[in-house]
């Protein structure tokens, strides 16, 4: 509790001088709602063409680029400082990180505050609302509760891969997340059903980096759609091992930080 | 000219230097290659839509891959710093024309982005069957769309990185460039799928040049005729923003002197 | 028991070799080569609870390396380092609350915050009560001058204040065992006095401090152990005025005499002395050994050869000493 509390201190930290940069805001929120726009025009103008892709419907699918982008804007408006990582470690910024009594990556999570994740947050939970409301889900209190689960277990799972990929750069000497920017990319794949890839990436995006419980899995089950629909059930499972494995590849990785200046 | 060739080298050198770097930033234009593949391998499983059969989105999403590597090794970014730390007072002051030298690094990592077209070209045609190449005067055209894609995507991403000197924010612009491009050259979805009033409009962009293009006239959906006049625009574009490119950037530059830096 | 504890500390870095120009770099893809650079080598080092101890030695002597060893920012090759009998990064949260780090070449401040604002944050971080808080404002506020920075912003501190300032917040959860890494460097005289009084009155409080620097001004008067590192070892562990009586026994007696002596005259009569002419004649340096003769006895013999007009005996400074053993005119036996 204290260590929830500390955290949204330190990332309210940043929240005032945030909002000298007005312009800022307005220009990144733009971008990414128009980002999103662009989505839906792209996934409108094939849908006009077909009614289902592989028994999806425009707005089950509509559903999936929601719950990714839902995901992404958590990860930018709370933990937006893990992408800066690659840049600390590169400068030697950990130092003082490192001799304070609270965890390292929060320290890292909570040194930035992305506002842009904001408008992702609506456009997301838009898509995903006009997508529920569209669908025949019968909602008991059992399903608003299991869809709060799965939410939360969702947003778990892009956060710990974020972490995990971005820890990587402990091992890189690159001065840029790239190799995690480009996981995030992949992530992007999980905007579709998972059903229309090779096994191959089925295995990538199911198992490696699970990606595909952010959206594909949960909502299949939600939907009662597609096939090993109850996968999704295992979306907190997922979640507790991604957390797990992030946690320990940032633990490995501080081990062989070096510092700067030698 | 030889301080341009020795700007173009030092770019690819960079470029090899963060060579993971290098692969990874281009795992955007990679990842959509797969996702819509993967898409359109579903939906046209059956019958073609608009005329487009699956080897056809096949070939069309390789030209739209091909297209979206080319000049992306840009250095746009060091650019965009370069110009709100105010660094940019330092490239004013060798003797070399700023736009020309940009170019220049440009086109430096020119080579390293075709080999990699080559790898990634290669490896689908392996997994998915091959492609009908165009013959005699598409070809021709091809090549001219592909040569003009050069300098156009390059001036399109100059001037967006330029609005620095005006928003203190790159990234905005960036994904908002990305975005758009996205959609209007037709890399996401081929144009014929919009409606048909923002179709016209982005056929007539200069954004159109940068996938839509090139891709078209490879699947030989354009005549030789509508072709040339497809490049004539391509061609239009690169000097209009050549030309207005400048006048941007001397008004950029009254903004820099204006306020110091 | 000693409060930090350091036992046959070792740490490697490892570079990447790269090759010069677009070749260079291409090799590197395929084939990557490292060299290995030992920071520190093979360091043993304890500090008693309380004891202020002086860092020294020339750049890249691996002073910082050891630092951020005995702070648990790195982890080391071999050997290792107990805090209070803790295992710094095993036990990361308790010794953080225990030791203070300042690194003069780097802030810990936040860049778009006021001052106040990142001393709260570190406040609420290192979980100090309220009381207490002020309290230890105050105190820098005595010593430091820290009100008046208070409402300035990170990034618009100067190097002098955003000194003062990062003190202030290496120091703001009481530690009992205190890092000073280059805390004076880039200073300005006036400041820099008032960081060192600081420094002693942390020392007279009880705190353990240890003190790298490489300008030599700011342990003299503030420690009585001096530890020398040099190329990653440990050179000298030792007291501080020992150090000159170990390694710098030599004395000049610079004298000034009413006539002319031969400078063989001179020779003959100070055996074990070594006698030079100085600028103007009748000037003379003489260098000597001062367990083996001690000035007075120097000055007896030269008043019995001829009338002095005037003489004054230089003694090395701690300064002097230690930069011949930097620059390896005086070599300190191991």
């Amino acid at each position: 509790m204290r260590t929830a509390r500390l955290y949204l201190r330190l990332l309210g930290a940043h929240f005032r001088s945030l909002l000298e940069y007005e312009t800022d805001f307005l220009i990144l929120a733009g971008a990414t709602v128009l980002m999103q726009v662009v989505n839906i025009v792209f996934l409108a103008a094939l849908f006009a063409k077909v009614p289902v892709l592989n028994g999806w419907t425009f707005w089950s699918v509509l559903m999936m680029f929601g719950a990714v982008a839902l995901a992404e804007g958590v990860g930018s408006l709370f933990f937006d400082g893990m992408w800066n990582l690659a840049w600390h470690i590169n400068r030697g910024e950990l130092d003082y990180y490192l001799v304070r009594p609270y965890p390292v990556a929060l320290q890292v999570s909570s040194a930035a505050l992305g506002i842009n994740g904001l408008s992702n947050i609506v456009t997301g939970s838009l898509m995903i609302g006009a997508g529920l409301a569209h669908s025949a889900v019968d909602w008991t209190p059992w399903r608003v509760g299991l869809a709060v689960l799965l939410l939360i277990s969702s947003v778990v799972i892009k956060v710990s891969i974020n972490l995990a990929t971005n820890a990587v750069c402990f091992w890189l000497s690159s001065p840029s997340p790239m190799f995690a920017f480009a996981m995030h990319q992949v992530g992007d794949l999980a905007r579709f059903p998972l059903s229309i890839y090779p096994l191959a990436l089925k295995a990538v995006l199911g198992v490696a980096l699970p990606f595909a419980f952010i959206s594909y899995f949960p909502i299949a089950y939600l939907l009662d759609t597609g096939p090993s629909r109850w996968l999704g059930l295992l979306t907190p499972l997922a979640a507790v091992y991604c957390a797990g494995v992030a946690a320990l590849v940032f633990q490995r990785g501080l081990r062989r930080y070096e510092s700067a200046g030698n | 000219m030889r301080s341009y060739r020795a700007l173009a080298r030092a770019a690819a050198r960079a470029a090899l230097a963060y060579r993971l770097s290098l692969l990874l930033g281009m795992g955007a234009v990679l990842v959509q290659l797969v996702a819509l593949l993967a898409v359109w391998r579903v939906v046209l499983a059956q019958s073609p839509i608009n005329g487009f059969t699956w080897p056809q989105m096949r070939a069309y999403l390789l030209v739209a891959f091909a297209a979206g590597i080319v000049v992306s090794i840009l250095g746009d970014f060091r650019m965009a710093y370069r110009i709100l730390d105010g660094d940019v007072a330092l490239d004013l002051v060798k003797p070399v024309d700023y736009q020309k030298a940009r170019f220049a690094e440009s086109l430096g990592g020119l080579w390293i982005e075709l080999a990699l077209i080559g790898v990634v070209v290669g490896v689908t045609l392996a997994f998915t069957g091959g492609v009908d190449l165009p013959a005699g005067a598409g070809a021709a055209l091809f090549v001219a769309s592909m040569l003009l894609l050069v300098p156009l995507k390059f001036l399109i991403v100059y001037v967006s990185t330029l609005a620095c000197f005006w928003t203190q924010n790159f990234m905005g612009v960036q994904w908002a460039r990305l975005a758009v491009v996205n959609l209007l050259s037709g890399a996401l979805i081929p144009l014929v799928y919009l409606p048909h009033w923002l179709a016209t409009a982005a056929q007539w962009s200069p954004f159109a040049g940068l996938t839509s293009t090139p891709a078209l006239i490879f699947l030989g959906r354009v005549d030789a005729g509508e072709g040339l006049l497809l490049v004539a625009v391509q061609l239009g574009w690169v000097l209009v923003l050549w030309f207005g490119a400048r006048l941007v950037w001397r008004a950029a530059l009254r903004r820099l002197t204006v306020n110091g830096g | 028991m000693p409060i930090v504890e350091a036992r046959d500390l070792t740490k490697v870095f490892r570079r990447p070799d790269k090759g010069s120009g677009l070749a260079g770099s291409f090799k590197h893809l395929f084939a990557r080569r490292y060299s290995d650079k030992v920071a520190v080598d093979h360091i043993d080092l304890s500090i008693e609870a309380g004891e202020a101890v002086a860092y020294v030695g020339p750049n890249g002597a691996g002073k910082s390396t050891t630092v951020k060893l005995l702070s648990g920012i790195l982890v080391p090759t071999t050997g290792q380092v107990r805090i209070d009998g803790l295992h710094p990064q095993r036990d990361r949260t308790t010794v953080a609350h225990r030791i203070g780090v300042l690194f003069g070449q780097r802030t810990q401040l936040w860049w778009d915050l006021p001052v106040s604002e990142s001393l709260a944050v570190l406040r609420d971080i290192y979980g100090v009560d309220h009381a207490t808080y002020r309290q230890r404002l105050a105190r820098f506020d005595d010593v430091l001058e820290l009100g008046e920075l208070l409402p300035v912003i990170g990034r618009k501190l100067s190097l002098g204040q955003r000194m003062r300032a990062d003190l202030a917040a290496a120091l703001i959860h009481g530690p009992q065992v205190v890092y000073l890494d280059e805390p004076t460097i880039g200073l300005d005289l006036a400041v820099k006095d008032r960081v060192r009084e600081f420094f002693r009155s942390l020392r007279d409080e009880g705190t353990t401090v240890m003190l790298t620097s490489h300008d030599l001004a700011d342990i003299e008067g503030f420690c009585r152990r001096l530890v020398i590192i040099d190329a990653g070892r440990i050179i000298f562990d030792g007291d501080l005025v020992g150090v000159k009586d170990t390694f710098a026994r030599e004395r000049i007696l610079h004298v000034e005499t009413a006539r002319p002596v031969p400078l063989e005259t001179l020779r003959d009569s100070l055996p074990g002395a070594e006698v030079t002419v100085e600028d103007t004649p009748q000037r003379y340096a003489v260098r000597f050994d001062r367990f083996a003769v001690s000035a007075g006895q120097v000055v007896t013999v030269l008043a019995g050869l001829t009338d002095l007009v005037d003489f004054r005996v230089d003694e090395p400074s701690i300064e002097d000493v230690i930069r011949r053993v930097y620059s390896g005119e005086l070599v300190l036996p191991r």
